[in-house]
């Protein structure tokens, strides 16, 4: 199938491809477009405008980043995201440690009820989850969002990590244990470093499932202004007809550029992360 | 693991596994207790706090317990007490679900997705059978076409329609299910064609476009802010009715028409998720050695027949799970139909909008109407199908390949 294509073919990979491209391309690109149009134009844009920059002010950006909140409620995300990820990392490493290198008495069984119980959706326990935080004196706090994430990604993340551990030979880290290190120590010396694309996969959903959430965050820290996180944050920006468009696109700019440089740079993790664990047989 | 006394095992393995199995105890397991117990009470915006004179609550809800007693919100409303009758809240759900025309339409549905099914189960018994008398890729094509018949002989807007008075649960679930059944298979296949077109090494550009076409799926991440641009380009001066308009097309307002409502949110979405198929695709067909391939040319065979003996089936075991994966994605869909339509053009008072999928359903009914006790009704319902449905996947993977080895 990898033959080089007659002209034709060529021909029509190539329009089917720049299709695509430009499909993929032109929301962002629009996006870009209307942080930089001056004011509310957005409203009596000519058509022209829509494709190519035929105006272009810093203005919006200028207002984003010194007169609207958005630095702090990056900072909120960046702080909430950072410390969920650590956290479900560390403990779903060890959750999908114990369930991959042990054979236990009800290993099967808790494997299949974590896979069956994350079928419920998370917004509907989201009702308890609000009243389990007010319970605990963390509603409208940063500390119960970054639990009620944690919690969130820990199902997802062990088993994909226990996917991929298993496929790691143990014949290595016996190895290790006939010079003399314990079942743990030689895990965390001999597998976590080849387990290395699993562990980026799984610190970016971590790490994604503070920074992109909208559900959670808007319910559980509603208020003020000040505690919000960016998504939130942004979105009633875009929603309120008093706030010119323009401010929150150039908001979403800045904090959708970062996010498409980490997916980048991580592509290559991304593949054989995802593929090679997983949630499969 | 080699061995090693029994109690410093059960030691370690209960000290790794406690953190997890504490989370899922209070953020999982709990919560599906409380909202059970909630969707039989008449809890709402005029009763919302709990009574901790009545047994249960005070049992369930946590602001009962002893310790948390003063962090409960005390206000004049009443508190929500045990629905009259106890299944009120799944009654109103449910709806008109066991009348004639219900079932009639729901048997005809079922008549109209049979081909399918059936595609599914013989193309699996081909596969596994020693002298396949036909090659699956054109059983599902038979099926597909069959499906397609019947939709027509039965008319299956009109199906629709008979669903559409059913109460909000069907409904809402029949939507959703469409939107899957359409969102899988067109993400399936432009993933597949971008991946097979990508994955040939002459073509030159080959990063240049890998990157481009990855974006979207960076972009899904924070799905809701994207989907507000989106909302925009379907809007009455939005892009394409400007392009339209160009074209000296009238455009409509496509996000006040029930059907181009749904499409809109289909297109964003597909754009959101096709990469994830594309780089498991690709990932795939870059597994199978070139040389089956070659081979394979040897003998005459020619390109759709190399598509369906061997690329097919040789990426199966790896797409699969992404299917699945996708699918289930699809159905807790939020963010998109969110932002584009808020749920929807409106089809009347009381009734769910034309675009609330089952999240967009039980977010508004929490959060606009709260009314709880109807949403964890719908959540209770929803879980049982869902449950269900992955121990049966659970165990047809298993029959396969064992999961949890």
């Amino acid at each position: 199938m990898n033959r080089k294509p007659s002209l034709p073919n060529a021909i029509l990979q190539y329009s089917i491809l720049i299709l695509a491209a430009l499909f993929a391309f032109y929301p962002i690109w629009f996006a870009v477009l209307a942080s930089g149009r001056l004011g509310d134009r957005l409203y009596t844009l000519n058509l022209l405008g829509m494709f190519i920059p035929t105006e272009w002010t810093f203005d919006n950006y200028r207002v984003m980043l010194f007169e609207k909140p958005l630095l702090t409620w990056l900072k909120n995300s960046l702080y909430v995201a950072s410390l969920t990820t650590i956290f479900s990392l560390v403990i779903s490493t060890s959750a999908a440690f114990a369930l991959s290198r042990f054979r236990f008495y009800g290993r099967e069984f808790i494997l299949t009820l974590l896979l069956a119980i994350q079928t419920f959706p998370g917004v509907l326990s989201l009702v308890a989850v609000a009243q389990v935080l007010t319970a605990l004196g963390l509603y409208g706090k940063h500390e119960g969002l970054i639990l009620a994430f944690t919690a969130g990604t820990l199902i997802f993340c062990t088993w994909n990590l226990k996917g991929y551990f298993d496929t790691i030979p143990l014949e290595l880290e016996e190895a290790a244990m006939i010079d003399g290190c314990g079942p743990v120590q030689s895990f965390v010396l001999i597998a976590l470093p080849l387990a290395r694309p699993a562990l980026a996969v799984t610190a970016l959903f971590g790490f994604l499932a503070g920074w992109g959430d909208f559900v959670f965050s808007s319910v559980l820290v509603p208020a003020p202004d000040k505690m919000k996180l960016v998504v939130p944050g942004l979105f009633s920006l875009a929603g309120s007809q008093s706030v010119p468009w323009g401010y929150f696109a150039a908001g979403a700019i800045l904090i959708i550029l970062p996010t498409i440089i980490v997916f980048l740079s991580l592509q290559s993790f991304l593949q054989s992360g995802l593929t090679t664990g997983g949630v499969k047989g | 693991m080699a061995a090693r006394s029994g109690m410093q095992k059960k030691l370690i393995i209960g000290f790794f596994l406690a953190p997890t199995l504490l989370a899922v105890l209070v953020f999982n397991i709990y919560p599906i207790l409380l909202n059970t117990y909630v969707s039989f009470t008449n809890r709402n915006k005029a009763h919302p706090n709990p009574d901790c004179s009545v047994l249960l609550t005070s049992l369930l809800d946590p602001l009962c317990w002893s310790g948390f007693r003063d962090r409960a919100p005390k206000g004049l409303a009443e508190p929500y007490r045990l629905a009259e009758p106890v299944f009120k809240n799944y009654q109103e759900l449910l709806g008109n679900l066991f009348t004639t025309q219900s079932l009639l339409a729901l048997s005809k549905l079922f008549v109209i997705f049979l081909p399918l099914f059936l595609a599914l189960y013989f193309s699996t018994r081909e596969r596994r059978s020693d002298l396949p008398l036909a090659s699956p890729g054109w059983i599902w094509l038979y099926g597909l076409l069959g499906s397609i018949l019947a939709a027509f002989l039965l008319d299956l807007a009109a199906v629709y329609q008979d669903i559409l008075q059913a109460g909000d649960f069907l409904v809402v679930i029949t939507r959703t299910l469409l939107f899957v059944a359409l969102r899988v298979p067109v993400t399936f296949a432009i993933g597949f064609l971008l991946a097979v077109i990508l994955n040939n090494p002459h073509l030159s550009g080959r990063t240049f476009f890998r990157v481009i076409l990855f974006l979207p799926w960076a972009a899904s991440s924070l799905a809701i802010l994207m989907a507000r641009v989106w909302e925009f380009f379907f809007r009455q001066q939005g892009t394409i009715n400007q392009v339209l308009a160009l074209l000296n097309v009238e455009g409509k307002a496509w996000l006040q028409d029930p059907f181009w409502a749904l499409m809109a949110i289909l297109i964003a979405d597909v754009w959101f998720s096709y990469p994830f198929f594309m780089v498991t695709i690709l990932g795939a067909l870059q597994s199978i050695p070139n040389e089956i391939y070659e081979a394979a040319e040897m003998d005459g065979a020619g390109w759709w027949r190399q598509l369906f003996t061997i690329t097919l089936p040789l990426i199966r075991p790896a797409v699969l799970p992404a299917i699945v994966l996708t699918s289930i994605t699809a159905f807790q869909m939020f963010g998109t139909a969110y932002a584009i339509t808020g749920g929807g053009p409106s089809m009347g008072a009381g009734q769910p909008g034309a675009t609330e999928f089952v999240m967009v359903y039980a977010y508004k009914q929490i959060y606009q109407s709260q009314n709880y006790g109807r949403a964890t009704a719908f959540a209770v319902i929803l879980f049982i199908l869902l449950f269900g449905a992955t121990l049966y996947s659970m165990k047809l993977s298993r029959a396969t390949k064992g999961v949890t080895e």
